[in-house]
């Protein structure tokens, strides 16, 4: 391994390793979570609504909850990580490294990836144990899932690096990521919404990601399937250079 | 070390550093003197990456420091004056992990963390979360992390403030015994005795500034004083806090 191939090595290392350390909170909790979705919106709710557009009411849900998980999960990992090796100031040793922008922006990413990845396998081999969750399209399941993580990684990564309190990254994880994830259709289709929230919600991103994902699993979309992984692309690319010039620059991470 | 004209102006307004010029040869114990806000952390943390210099030059071994920076920072370790720790890490952890940022290979990590480990009496903590250090363990731990790389420049902000009388002497005994062994260091402090014990030569910085540089017994001799201390006091334009003075005075 070159000098550069074991820098980042170790870059990406510690951020898995973080979770890994408080594996009760970083992969317990929210997979108990996701468990519990299940458990309401299957058993319970869908003993009354049987099916949505011809799909099992708990296939049509799953879907979206396995994109929920990837996303909170890939979000909360960088936007805290960041945040606490700021408070704590480990991240000096980090900066002061030879390792380029590039590598931390990264190595910071791929972190919450890792961990929003390992929640969202665990959902789905649970679900297909469980209640035999088809994976109809893989071809645009897998680009789908990737994009859907590395966008909410790169929000996660603009969040911590802004943030000067924990506050700052539980308002946009309460006040903007969960209600749009909420009202982007996880549990619902939005063919079934009257107006205004119907078209309302066609205006939320959220909902065009579930689309894809729940496409990928299922088999059933309300969007076009190539515009939104356009766009999803065009966002994950946009919020990455962004991150990377916050890095550059050394917004809010040098002096 | 080269730093030419060194500025570093705040979003603020604040002017930190001010037309900084400083020279450090290879293989010198170089002390940086001067009182709180002075500039001295941040000529090192622009030296390190740490802080963005507004212009001026800064060079490591001839290595750009600021534009293309990994040689340079390669040949840098920094023990910075705050414990910086990461919470997550053990004690040995934290060495493989540094070494790991400056590409050094696995099995030379794992050798230069038993050897780091038992120089700075560190081996029994080896497993344990680095939160629950004491505070001179902390202290020990940062020197061996900035050590861990090998590299050819040393900076310590401050490595002694706030320690024990102990502690203060045994970090002497390591700074000096890295120094020996070929590593050049730049040292950072608030006491004088520790500059004129430790340092082959001393700066003056004030208002972010170098006000004065060389030996103790230079500095004495061009101020016409016999203590470091009232050079250093003339130079940041103190003297009346002059112990000596105060000696005469009362006589």
């Amino acid at each position: 391994m070159s000098a550069a191939q074991i820098r980042f090595a170790t870059l990406w290392r510690r951020e898995v390793n973080r979770f890994m350390k408080i594996k009760k909170q970083t992969l317990g909790a929210p997979l108990l979570e996701t468990f519990l979705y299940i458990m309401v919106f299957g058993a319970a709710l869908g003993s009354r609504i049987k099916h949505l557009h011809g799909i099992d009411y708990i296939l049509f849900v799953i879907p979206g909850l396995i994109m929920m998980a990837f996303s909170t999960n890939a979000f909360a990992n960088n936007s805290s990580s960041i945040l606490q090796q700021k408070f704590q100031g480990a991240i000096q040793d980090q900066l002061s490294s030879p390792a380029s922008p590039l590598e931390l922006l990264l190595a910071f990413s791929l972190g919450g990836f890792m961990r929003g990845l390992m929640v969202a396998v665990i959902t789905f081999c649970i679900s297909v144990i469980l209640v035999g969750l088809p994976v109809d399209h893989v071809l645009v399941l897998i680009p789908s899932l990737a994009l859907v993580g590395f966008f909410f990684s790169q929000l996660g990564v603009l969040t911590g690096v802004r943030a000067e309190q924990f506050d700052d990254v539980s308002f946009v994880q309460t006040f903007i990521l969960q209600p749009l994830i909420f009202l982007g259709g996880v549990f619902y289709s939005a063919a079934l919404l009257p107006q205004p929230f119907e078209t309302l919600t066609r205006f939320n991103p959220i909902y065009y990601m579930i689309n894809l994902v729940r496409y990928g699993f299922v088999g059933f979309s309300e969007v076009s399937i190539a515009l939104s992984l356009l766009a999803l692309t065009a966002a994950t690319a946009a919020l990455f250079m962004v991150n990377l010039r916050l890095f550059s620059q050394g917004y809010k991470l040098r002096a | 070390m080269h730093i030419e004209d060194l500025v570093k102006r705040y979003p603020t307004g604040v002017e930190a550093l001010r037309g900084v010029s400083l020279e450090i040869a290879e293989g010198e114990l170089f002390g940086l003197l001067g009182p709180n806000g002075a500039g001295k952390s941040t000529l090192i943390h622009c030296t390190t990456g740490l802080a963005q210099p507004t212009s001026g030059v800064i060079q490591v071994f001839g290595h750009d420091a600021t534009g293309n920076y990994g040689e340079a920072r390669q040949a840098v370790g920094l023990a910075p004056q705050e414990p910086n720790l990461d919470w997550f890490l053990t004690v040995a952890e934290t060495l493989d992990y540094h070494a790991g940022y400056f590409g050094m290979p696995k099995r030379e990590r794992r050798e230069r963390t038993e050897e780091l480990l038992e120089t700075f009496s560190l081996t029994e903590k080896r497993d344990e979360r680095t939160r629950t250090l004491s505070g001179g363990m902390k202290r020990r731990l940062i020197l061996a992390r900035a050590m861990m790389h090998r590299p050819r420049l040393l900076i310590l902000d401050e490595p002694t403030a706030g320690v024990d009388v102990e502690l203060r002497l045994e970090l002497w005994h390591y700074v000096q015994r890295i120094n020996q062994e070929g590593t050049s260091i730049l040292l950072t402090t608030h006491y004088l005795e520790e500059a004129e014990q430790l340092c082959d030569r001393i700066a003056f910085i004030n208002g972010g500034q170098i006000v004065g540089e060389g030996t103790s017994s230079e500095l004495s001799q061009r101020y016409g004083v016999e203590k470091l201390e009232d050079a250093y006091l003339a130079l940041v334009g103190r003297k009346e806090l002059s112990r000596s003075h105060a000696e005469v005075t009362a006589s």
